[in-house]
């Protein structure tokens, strides 16, 4: 799922550092987030923004980490309007909820388990290479700006 | 590129095919959601009932319990309804008041006896209230409000918190959703009990009046505003259906409970 990837040059210190923290950023903003899912979001988003002119390796991790949080971002959303409607409106708890619920829960801990580890390593300057928001990122992000 | 789009599809197939296969475990039974749901019902209800007792003098008269049973049982008779569920208590009470509680308890003050000028309009109010308990607009009210964490706290212990859901279900309204649908619920109700819904609508238009003896009294017509609206509403719902009317309580025991109350 996360392959260990030769980058087109050696990052230096600060840049892994700086790429490192937007996987931490993902990460903190996913624990405050958890009831309000767009919190992920904006805080993936902003920290994206504010180094949309960094180097490449730095824009490279932040436009990853920004990618894996808008999938997450569909499917929490989701479960939560469904958990609002079923405490002020007339829908049920039923089987296909729980089981949406615990959908969640796995997609959410693998995403968890996979930001700080890429947090860990990107710090080292190992390149982390997602498998499929790993081939979007280098789809995306342009080397040059 | 190609092989991005693959993987797109590959983790959406891994999304559908985790939910799909979860979705076959019967989870509700394993945390016995049904089970918990009516037992944290039934505690609330009891809890419940045991506050409002205390504010007014509970009738146990036969000619009045039998006469709100029989209304009771015609419209949960036509309608399917399990009549054991509904527990119906009078209060002597002269606000003009009806509402629902949790676990079915309905009760109904004196007062709204009193302001009814024929069987069918209180015919009506409690196929308004019953269609509340039937759609469970009582415990999505009280979750709305107050917060499923808080109900349970409630039934485990927090004795302080009750006496605000109390006040909570006597005094406060339904979302106008909630009311409308209620409303709509009863007027059927009535049609299949052979009661017309006009006098249900009529008991609405008069408390939508500003006469001072009724305002001095009236505490369901704050709780379900908007009344004219609400009787217009009901008659425009049942325009061009044709309603066999047939009385629900005859004259002479109408009049012996209205004597009763006064």
């Amino acid at each position: 799922m996360i392959q260990i990837q030769t980058f087109d040059y050696k990052p230096g210190e600060h840049e892994a550092e700086k790429a490192s923290n937007s996987y931490l950023m993902s990460l903190i903003a996913l624990i405050a987030g958890l009831p309000l899912p767009i919190i992920n979001l904006l805080a993936t988003l902003i920290f994206f923004l504010g180094n949309r002119k960094g180097t490449y390796f730095v824009r490279w991790h932040c436009t990853q980490a920004l990618l894996s949080q808008f999938s997450l971002f569909f499917m929490n959303t989701a479960g939560f309007w469904w958990t609002i409607a079923i405490l002020f409106k007339d829908s049920t708890v039923n089987n296909i909820y729980i089981a949406y619920i615990f959908t969640l829960v796995i997609f959410n801990l693998t995403e968890f388990i996979a930001t700080i580890y890429s947090a860990i390593q990107v710090r080292k300057g190992v390149h982390l290479h997602w498998w499929f928001y790993g081939g979007l990122t280098s789809a995306i992000c342009k080397k040059t700006l | 590129m190609k092989k991005v789009f693959l993987q797109s599809f590959l983790l959406l197939a891994l999304f559908l095919f985790c939910w799909f296969s979860l979705a076959q475990i019967n989870w509700t039974s394993i945390f016995e959601v049904e089970k918990s749901g009516q037992e944290l019902e039934e505690k609330l209800g009891e809890q419940l009932w045991e506050i409002y007792s205390r504010e007014g003098r509970e009738v146990f008269n036969d000619d009045i319990i039998q006469s709100l049973d029989t209304i009771i049982h015609t419209i949960c008779h036509a309608n399917k309804i399990d009549q054991e569920s509904i527990k119906l208590h009078v209060l002597e009470k002269d606000e003009i008041n009806a509402f629902a509680m949790p676990n079915g308890h309905l009760v109904i003050y004196t007062g709204l006896i009193k302001a009814s000028e024929n069987p069918e309009e209180l015919a009506g109010v409690i196929s308004h209230e019953i269609a509340h308990i039937e759609l469970n607009h009582v415990m999505k009210k009280l979750a709305k409000e107050m917060g499923i964490s808080m109900l349970i706290s409630i039934t485990t212990g927090n004795g302080g918190a009750i006496a605000e859901v109390a006040k909570l279900l006597s005094s406060s309204a339904f979302d106008r959703d909630q009311e409308k649908a209620a409303d709509l619920q009863a007027s059927d109700y009535l049609v299949n009990a052979k009661i017309d819904p006009k006098h249900f609508a009529d008991f609405l238009y008069r408390l939508s009046l500003d006469d001072p003896e009724i305002m001095r009294y009236i505490t369901w017509i704050s709780t379900h505003p908007n009344s004219n609206d609400r009787a217009q509403n009901i008659i425009e719902y049942q325009e061009g259906n044709l309603v066999i009317s047939e009385p629900i309580l005859d004259n002479a025991t109408w009049k012996e409970i209205k004597t009763l109350v006064q």
